[in-house]
């Protein structure tokens, strides 16, 4: 269900895209400060339109893609400001305002009228454990990627010897944005993890076996190996820098493409698709 | 003092040579001592200020007169310095009033300096106002201006990239290591060859904190001298490739004919280091690194044209935003001036309203045995009644004043203040019309 407080969130987000996209060419500050609080007010806005969706619902309003998709687009737009105040990496605004202008905007252009709401065999204590972590870990990783993808425009005017243009002088030292990729993706990797855990008691609790390899719970075994391997690659045989911020952005795709693909293309007991 | 302005006299790196700078040049145990002196014997200088670096040395005043306090503080600095006076006639420089102003706010916004955005010439500045206040020297005019230019070079440093551009090869070299490594503190610096502008280099990068420096030269004992004075460990050039892979930053300046270091052998370190960043600074002329270097995963590699391009990048940048500066100066000068205007009417609206308030005090005292008679009640009832009627014919008069005041010709304010109150503004009046006159020939006032 689209709301004026979803359309009052896209808005912000467009705002915060424009703003950002605009200080990411100008010298002027103040322009990314103005993408920041557009993107927390865009964020504000949608906060209260899930939680009003809720308390209609009864429960998380992620019964269907649409919703989920609007959930993710929330999600990330709070670890891309909590990214912003903390690591002080203003300029990733640039990255996630877009993603989740796109994000929402999907999520409006997909949703169904008509609140439909959890099976009633599936109501748990363990649903808004399990959803938030899982989306929140991918919130994490869609941030890495934007991260990796500042990582590798600031390191291509390096290496061809143009280092002061903006917006890369303003970006932090190329050590600290692979420290903070690399901080990203341990966290998403933890909260993967613990989607996994969580989720597999769930399914023990409700249709009493842990897994059932269905293409949700297939694709994140495959995700989680993946991002083992990168980390793993890392303190092994030290993939870092540049190499690391392909594969960072190379697993980014794959998660998209399994996300949408089992979303819209292969239906399973998964996410959007109970009905 | 009633109308006191800005006045300034100095040297510097752009009217005076180094000879004549380091014999004027203030150690800063000197400078209050000096400045209690000067308050002292010379009378035409209200509040004072020296400010004493190796590019300038200037006088900042705040006098009724301006052409007699520069001429009384450049025979100051004559006598304390033991100079002839005619010796500094051409290499000094006054200003007063606005110009005054600007000056100040340029020098500590850095505008003024050798090597423009520098930033040390703000903590400078910041010690001249200590020790002035310490002496005891520094009154309204001062305190407000200094606080402005310290007020100014922020808003300058904030609102523009002037601090951010660098001027010459190593200062771009220690620019990029930034963009690179986010700390140096956990680095290594390694030195191939001990050439000048290496060690000068490394002296820049080593003043960031670094974890270890390696100075590897064909020519031991130089290696060791300059490990001795930076604090590093010294091998020789054909030694140094096991420490090849501990070095974050490595600077080559070796006399070589063809490359020292090569991808085919920097590959196996890189590896070794788990492809942990590597910053290749070449200033060797042949070069001393492989072109091909910059290639390798994590490693960036800079020649010393490539340095001199991010140099002149910065410089070009910071052209532009010195004009930006520039005008954030000018608006803040005219700020402080409309201040000073003001400041130059208070004693007249102060005369204004004694005037005032004496000749209502005048009357009540002229009826004091009628008032005697009144009751205590009815008394207070006259007492406001005048007090109404004084303060309803002041604010109409001061209001306007002030108004007048913010014109540029606020002379014409005072003479009709004059001739409608009487005498006994005269005084103070007179005052401050005359020296504000001869202002004219100094040309310090500002005429828009």
């Amino acid at each position: 269900m689209i709301t004026p407080w979803t359309l009052a969130a896209l808005l912000g987000y467009v705002a915060a895209a424009g703003a950002f996209a605009a200080g990411l060419w100008s010298p002027r500050e103040r322009l990314t400060s103005w993408g920041t609080t557009a993107l927390a007010l865009g964020a504000g806005f949608q906060a209260v339109d899930l939680f009003l969706g809720a308390l209609k619902a009864g429960n998380m309003p992620v019964v269907n893609f649409a919703q989920s998709l609007a959930f993710l687009a929330w999600v990330t737009a709070l670890a891309g400001l909590v990214t912003i105040v903390r690591l002080r990496l203003v300029l990733v605004g640039a990255v996630v305002a877009p993603a989740v202008t796109i994000a929402l905007g999907a999520a409006c252009l997909a949703a169904e009228n008509g609140d439909r709401s959890f099976p009633q065999a599936l109501r748990s204590a363990w649903l808004p454990v399990h959803v938030t972590l899982a989306f929140l870990g991918q919130a994490l990783f869609v941030l890495a990627a934007g991260v990796s993808l500042l990582y590798l425009l600031k390191e291509s005017r390096l290496k061809a010897r143009r280092p002061l243009e903006i917006p890369d002088s303003r970006l932090p030292s190329l050590e600290s944005l692979d420290r903070i990729n690399y901080r990203l993706l341990v966290w998403g990797f933890v909260l993967l993890s613990l989607a996994i855990v969580t989720g597999a008691l769930w399914a023990a609790a409700t249709w009493g076996r842990f897994w059932s390899w269905e293409p949700v719970e297939l694709w994140s075994l495959v995700l989680w190996v993946l991002y083992a391997a990168l980390l793993q690659s890392r303190l092994a045989i030290g993939v870092r820098g540049r190499r690391a911020a392909r594969l960072t952005i190379a697993l980014f795709a794959v998660l998209l493409c399994s996300y949408l693909g089992v979303n819209l293309l292969i239906p399973g007991k998964h996410g959007g698709s109970f009905g | 003092m009633i109308n006191d302005t800005l006045c300034i006299i100095g040297l510097s790196h752009h009217t005076a040579p180094v000879e004549v700078r380091e014999r004027l040049a203030f150690s800063p145990r000197e400078v209050a001592g000096a400045l209690v002196n000067l308050k002292r014997s010379r009378p035409a200088v209200s509040e004072a200020a020296l400010l004493s670096t190796c590019n300038r040395v200037e006088m900042v005043a705040a006098t009724a007169d301006p052409d007699l306090a520069q001429a009384e503080l450049l025979s100051f600095l004559a006598a304390e310095r033991k100079l002839e006076q005619s010796a500094l006639r051409s290499l000094h420089y006054r200003l007063a009033g606005r110009d005054a102003v600007r000056h100040l706010f340029r020098v500590g916004a850095s505008l003024d300096s050798m090597v423009v955005g520098e930033p040390q010439i703000l903590g400078q500045l910041k010690a001249a106002y200590a020790q002035a206040v310490e002496a005891g020297v520094v009154g309204l005019i001062l305190h407000r201006a200094f606080h402005k230019t310290f007020s100014v070079a922020k808003l300058v440093r904030k609102s523009t990239a002037i601090g951010a551009g660098a001027v010459s090869v190593s200062a771009a070299a220690v620019k990029l290591a930034r963009q690179i490594f986010d700390s140096l503190q956990d680095k290594t610096i390694m030195l191939l060859g001990a050439g000048r502008m290496a060690e000068l280099t490394a002296r820049n990068l080593a003043r960031l904190g670094v974890e270890s420096l390696v100075i590897a030269n064909r020519r031991l004992e130089r290696a060791m001298e300059l490990a001795r004075d930076l604090g590093g460990t010294a091998v020789t050039l054909e030694h140094c490739t096991p420490y090849l892979k501990l070095a974050d930053v490595v600077i080559g300046s070796a006399a070589v004919s063809e490359p020292i270091l090569t991808p085919a052998e920097l590959y196996p370190v890189m590896r070794e280091r788990l492809h942990r960043p590597m910053f290749l600074i070449d200033l060797g002329v042949p070069r001393n690194f492989h072109r091909g270097l910059n290639e390798l995963e994590n490693v960036f590699l800079y020649d010393i044209d490539d340095l001199g391009r991010v140099a002149a990048e910065a410089l070009n940048e910071r052209e532009q935003e010195a004009h930006r500066a520039e005008l954030i100066v000018e608006r803040e000068v005219d700020a402080f001036c409309r201040w000073l205007e003001r400041l130059e009417l208070v004693p007249a609206i102060k005369a204004v309203r004694s005037r005032i308030e004496l000749l209502r005090d005048g009357e009540l005292e002229r009826h004091r045995a009628w008032l005697a008679t009144l009751a205590p009640q009815e008394r207070a009832h006259v007492e406001a009644l005048t007090r109404g009627l004084t303060n309803k014919i002041l604010h109409q008069i001061l209001s306007e004043l002030r108004r007048l005041g913010q014109e540029p010709d606020k002379r014409f304010a005072l003479v009709i203040a004059q001739r409608l109150l009487g005498a006994s503004l005269a005084p103070a009046a007179a005052a401050l019309i005359a020296p504000a006159a001869g202002d004219d020939e100094g040309g310090g006032e500002p005429q828009s």
